[in-house]
C-alpha cells in the first residue's frame, strides 16, 4: 500500500501503457445504478470499486503492458469525479456529447478549491498492487473549466487559473505518494486555440511547476495541427495523441518542425469496436519512427477505453503490446 | 417605448433526454437496440414521442416558431452524409468549441442526392405540433469544410456538388410544405476567406426555393463578412450574439436589410437570464431590424444544456419579448 513497494523501471524501449479509463465490469454498472436509487449503500460500491480496480491491474499485467493504470472504476466521468469533490461545483444536469453518451456537467458556483487529496488514496491502492508503475492521473485544469458551465468567475481565465493552483496541489501530493508518472488530462485544450492556448499553457506552468516527476499531458479529437507547434510549449515530458483516428496523418505536421517532446503514440481507434490487428499496430509504430525516435514514444490507444466492452478492450490492446513487441524485436531491443 | 410583433424561435436542436431521476426512454432504446432487444423501427417510434415531446415543451414555453429539436439526429453532419451518395463516415471529431462530438464524414465519390433525408421528419413534426416548425439541413459549406474530402481535392468543386445535392433536399422540403426552411452555416466563420465561394454556393442551394429562406450563423462574429452577407439570397440571417458579442456593434455598420435571427439567450451556460435582460436585448435588436422582421431566440441549439435549464431558458426568453412587446402576449 506504500511507495515502499517501489515500483521496476521501465528500461524498454517503446514502453506500453494507456490513457486511463477502462470498462466498468457489469456488477459494478449494476452496483452503481443501486447506489443512485439508494438501494445499496456506497461502502458497498467501493469494495466493488476495489475488486475492479484489482482486477485491471492483473488484467493489464496479464497483458504485458509496462506502466499501468488504476482503470478509473471509481470515476463516473473525468471532470464531475473532482467537481464532485471539490469546492464551488454543482452538479447540472446531464449533457449530450455524441450519440447516446451523456456527461453530467458541473456548475461553478462560488469559489473553486481543494478540500483534500482527490485521488492520492485511489493512486495508492492501485499501485500497492502491483510492482510495475502506476500513472495518477488527474484532470487538467483547462478541461475541467471548459466541460463546466461558469455561472460564478467573470473569466475564464480566473476560473483555470484557480483550478491550475488546485490541481497542482493534487499532483505534488501524488508525488510525494511515490507516483513516476502523472498524467494531466486536458483533451479540451485545443478548443479555442486562438482565444486562449496561451492560457491553456500558463495553466500547465502552475500545475507541473517544480515536480521531478515524469508528466503526460492527453489530448485528443481536435485540430491539433492548429496547435502545432504552440503544443510543444506545455511543460511536461510527454503529450499523448490520437493518431489511430485519422490514420496517422498528424505524422505529417509532426515532420516539421520536429516534434520535441516525448509522444503517447495512440495507435487504438477507442471509439470503433474492432479490434486493430498486431500488423496495424506495427505499421502505426513504423510510419512514426520515420518521423519521431523511438526513444520519445510511448504507445497507447487513442483515448479512454470505457465506452468499449472489456473484450474489446482486451483484444485491442493485446494487439497493441503483440505490435509493440514485434516492432522492439526489429529494433533489437 | 414598446416594440411590436416581435417573435420568438429556436436555432435547432432540444436536449433528447428529461433531467435524472426522470427516466431517459430515448437513451435507454438506444441502449436496447444496442444489445438487440429492440429493432429500429421501435427505437424510431421513441424518437417519434421524444419528438413530439419536445414540440410541446417548446410550445408550452410559449416559443411561435419550432424545430423538432433534431431528435433524430446523431449529429449534423452524419445525418446527412449517410443520406447522401458518395459519402462514408469516418472517426470522432469535436464540433467547433463545444464539448460535443461528430463523426467525419469523407466523401469518397461524387457527392450527389438520391433520396428525401429530412422530409418525413419534418411532415411528422409539423402534423405533431400545435405551432409552426421550420426544418433546418446543415448547410453546404460547413458540411464540407467539416468533412474530410478524398474525392474532389478541392474545395469549390466539393461545396458546389454539395450545394447542388442539398438544393434538391431543400425542393423537397418545399414540397412537402415547409414555409420556412433554415440552413445552418457555422463554418462559414472558420473559413471567412471563403466567402465569394460561399456566395457561390447560396446562389446554387437556394435555387427555385419559394419558402422563406433562413441562414444561421453561430459560434462567432461577422467581421469580414459583413456587410457583404446581405447580398445573399436569404430572406432571414441568424445572427449569434452572445458567442459573437461584437455582432452588435458589426451589424451597425451598414442598414441591416434582411430579417434578423438575433440569438440573444446565452445556449451555452446555465446562468439564467432575467426577463428584462432578455427585453432590455430585443429592444437594442429592434435599433438594427425593423421589430416586426425580428426573431429572437437561443444563441445557437438548445442541446448544450440540461433539460431542464433549456426549458427554463426558453420561459424566460418569451417572457423577455413579450415585455419588449410591450406586456402583449
Amino acid at each position: 500500500m506504500t511507495p515502499s513497494a517501489a515500483p521496476t523501471a521501465v528500461a524498454t524501449l517503446l514502453p506500453t501503457t494507456t490513457v486511463g479509463s477502462f470498462p466498468k465490469p457489469p456488477y459494478l454498472l449494476e452496483a452503481r445504478r443501486k447506489v443512485a436509487r439508494k438501494q445499496m449503500p456506497a461502502a458497498e460500491l467501493a469494495t466493488l470499486e476495489r475488486r475492479a480496480t484489482e482486477e485491471w491491474i492483473r488484467r493489464q499485467e496479464e497483458l504485458d503492458i509496462d506502466i499501468l493504470v488504476d482503470g478509473e472504476m471509481y470515476r463516473g466521468d473525468m471532470v464531475a469525479f473532482f467537481a464532485d469533490q471539490m469546492d464551488g461545483f454543482e452538479i447540472a444536469g446531464l449533457v449530450r456529447s455524441y450519440g447516446n453518451r451523456y456527461y453530467p456537467k458541473p456548475v461553478v458556483v462560488r469559489p473553486v478549491g481543494r478540500r483534500g487529496p482527490l485521488t492520492v488514496d485511489w493512486y495508492k491502492f492501485s499501485q500497492g498492487l502491483t510492482a510495475r508503475p502506476v500513472k495518477g492521473m488527474l484532470t487538467g485544469p483547462y478541461t475541467i473549466a471548459e466541460w463546466s458551465f461558469n455561472e460564478y468567475y467573470p473569466s475564464r481565465r480566473e476560473l483555470v487559473m484557480e483550478l491550475a493552483r488546485a490541481i497542482h496541489d493534487e499532483a505534488v501530493d501524488l508525488e510525494r505518494a511515490g507516483a513516476r508518472y502523472i498524467q494531466i488530462d486536458e483533451p479540451a485544450i485545443h478548443t479555442r486555440p486562438d482565444e486562449d492556448f496561451d492560457l491553456a499553457v500558463e495553466a500547465m506552468e502552475v500545475v507541473t511547476s517544480g515536480l521531478k516527476t515524469y508528466t503526460i499531458t492527453h489530448v485528443c479529437y481536435g485540430d491539433v495541427p492548429k496547435i502545432y507547434p504552440a503544443m510543444l510549449r506545455l511543460a511536461v515530458n510527454q503529450i499523448d495523441l490520437a493518431l489511430k483516428n485519422e490514420d496517422f496523418a498528424l505524422l505529417e505536421t509532426f515532420r516539421s518542425p520536429r516534434f520535441t517532446k516525448d509522444i503517447g503514440l495512440g495507435v487504438l481507434d477507442a471509439h470503433s469496436h474492432r479490434a486493430e490487428t498486431p500488423e496495424e499496430v506495427v505499421d502505426g509504430i513504423r510510419r512514426t519512427l520515420d518521423v519521431i525516435p523511438a526513444k520519445q514514444i510511448q504507445v497507447s490507444p487513442d483515448c479512454g477505453l470505457k465506452t468499449r466492452t472489456i473484450d474489446e478492450t482486451t483484444a485491442k490492446l493485446a494487439s497493441m503490446v503483440e505490435g509493440t513487441k514485434r516492432v522492439r524485436k526489429e529494433l533489437g531491443a | 417605448m414598446g416594440v411590436h410583433r416581435v417573435k420568438t424561435t429556436v436555432v435547432g436542436s432540444y436536449p433528447k433526454i428529461p433531467d435524472p431521476p426522470a427516466p431517459g426512454r430515448w437513451r435507454s432504446s438506444v441502449e436496447k437496440l444496442q444489445r438487440g432487444e429492440i429493432t429500429g423501427e421501435d427505437l424510431h417510434k421513441v424518437e417519434d414521442d421524444v419528438t413530439a415531446e419536445v414540440l410541446r415543451e417548446q410550445a408550452d414555453a410559449g416559443v411561435e416558431l419550432l424545430t423538432d429539436g433534431q431528435i433524430r439526429w446523431e449529429d449534423g453532419f452524419t445525418y446527412f452524409a449517410r443520406g447522401l451518395h458518395g459519402f462514408t463516415v469516418n472517426g470522432l471529431q469535436r464540433y467547433f468549441d463545444t464539448n460535443v462530438y461528430y463523426r467525419q464524414p469523407v466523401a469518397t465519390a461524387e457527392v450527389s442526392w438520391r433520396a428525401p433525408i429530412t422530409v418525413a421528419d419534418y411532415q411528422f413534426a409539423a402534423s405533431h405540433s400545435t405551432r409552426p416548425v421550420k426544418p433546418v439541413v446543415t448547410g453546404p459549406f460547413t458540411l464540407a469544410v467539416l468533412s474530410k474530402d478524398e474525392f474532389y481535392g478541392n474545395l469549390d468543386q466539393f461545396v458546389m456538388a454539395l450545394a447542388s445535392a442539398l438544393n434538391q433536399e431543400l425542393r423537397a422540403l418545399a414540397a412537402a410544405g415547409a414555409a420556412v426552411i433554415q440552413v445552418d452555416e457555422p463554418g462559414l466563420l472558420t473559413r471567412r476567406d471563403r466567402f465569394p465561394l460561399f456566395r457561390r454556393a447560396s446562389n446554387a442551394l437556394w435555387d427555385g426555393i419559394t419558402a422563406t429562406r433562413a441562414l444561421y450563423t453561430y459560434f462567432g462574429h461577422l467581421d469580414g463578412l459583413y456587410p457583404a452577407i446581405l447580398d445573399l439570397p436569404v430572406d432571414i440571417i441568424g445572427v449569434d450574439l452572445v458567442a459573437g458579442p461584437r455582432n452588435w456593434e458589426i451589424l451597425r455598420r451598414a442598414r441591416f436589410t434582411k430579417a434578423l435571427g438575433a440569438g440573444l439567450l446565452d445556449a451555452r451556460n446555465t446562468r439564467l437570464e432575467s426577463p428584462e435582460e432578455i427585453a432590455a436585448q430585443t429592444r437594442k435588436a429592434a435599433e438594427i431590424a425593423p421589430a416586426e422582421t425580428l426573431q429572437v431566440g437561443p444563441s445557437a441549439g438548445l442541446e448544450f444544456l440540461p433539460r431542464r435549464v433549456a426549458r427554463k431558458k426558453l420561459e424566460t426568453l418569451v417572457s423577455g419579448v413579450r415585455l419588449a412587446n410591450g406586456g402583449a402576449a
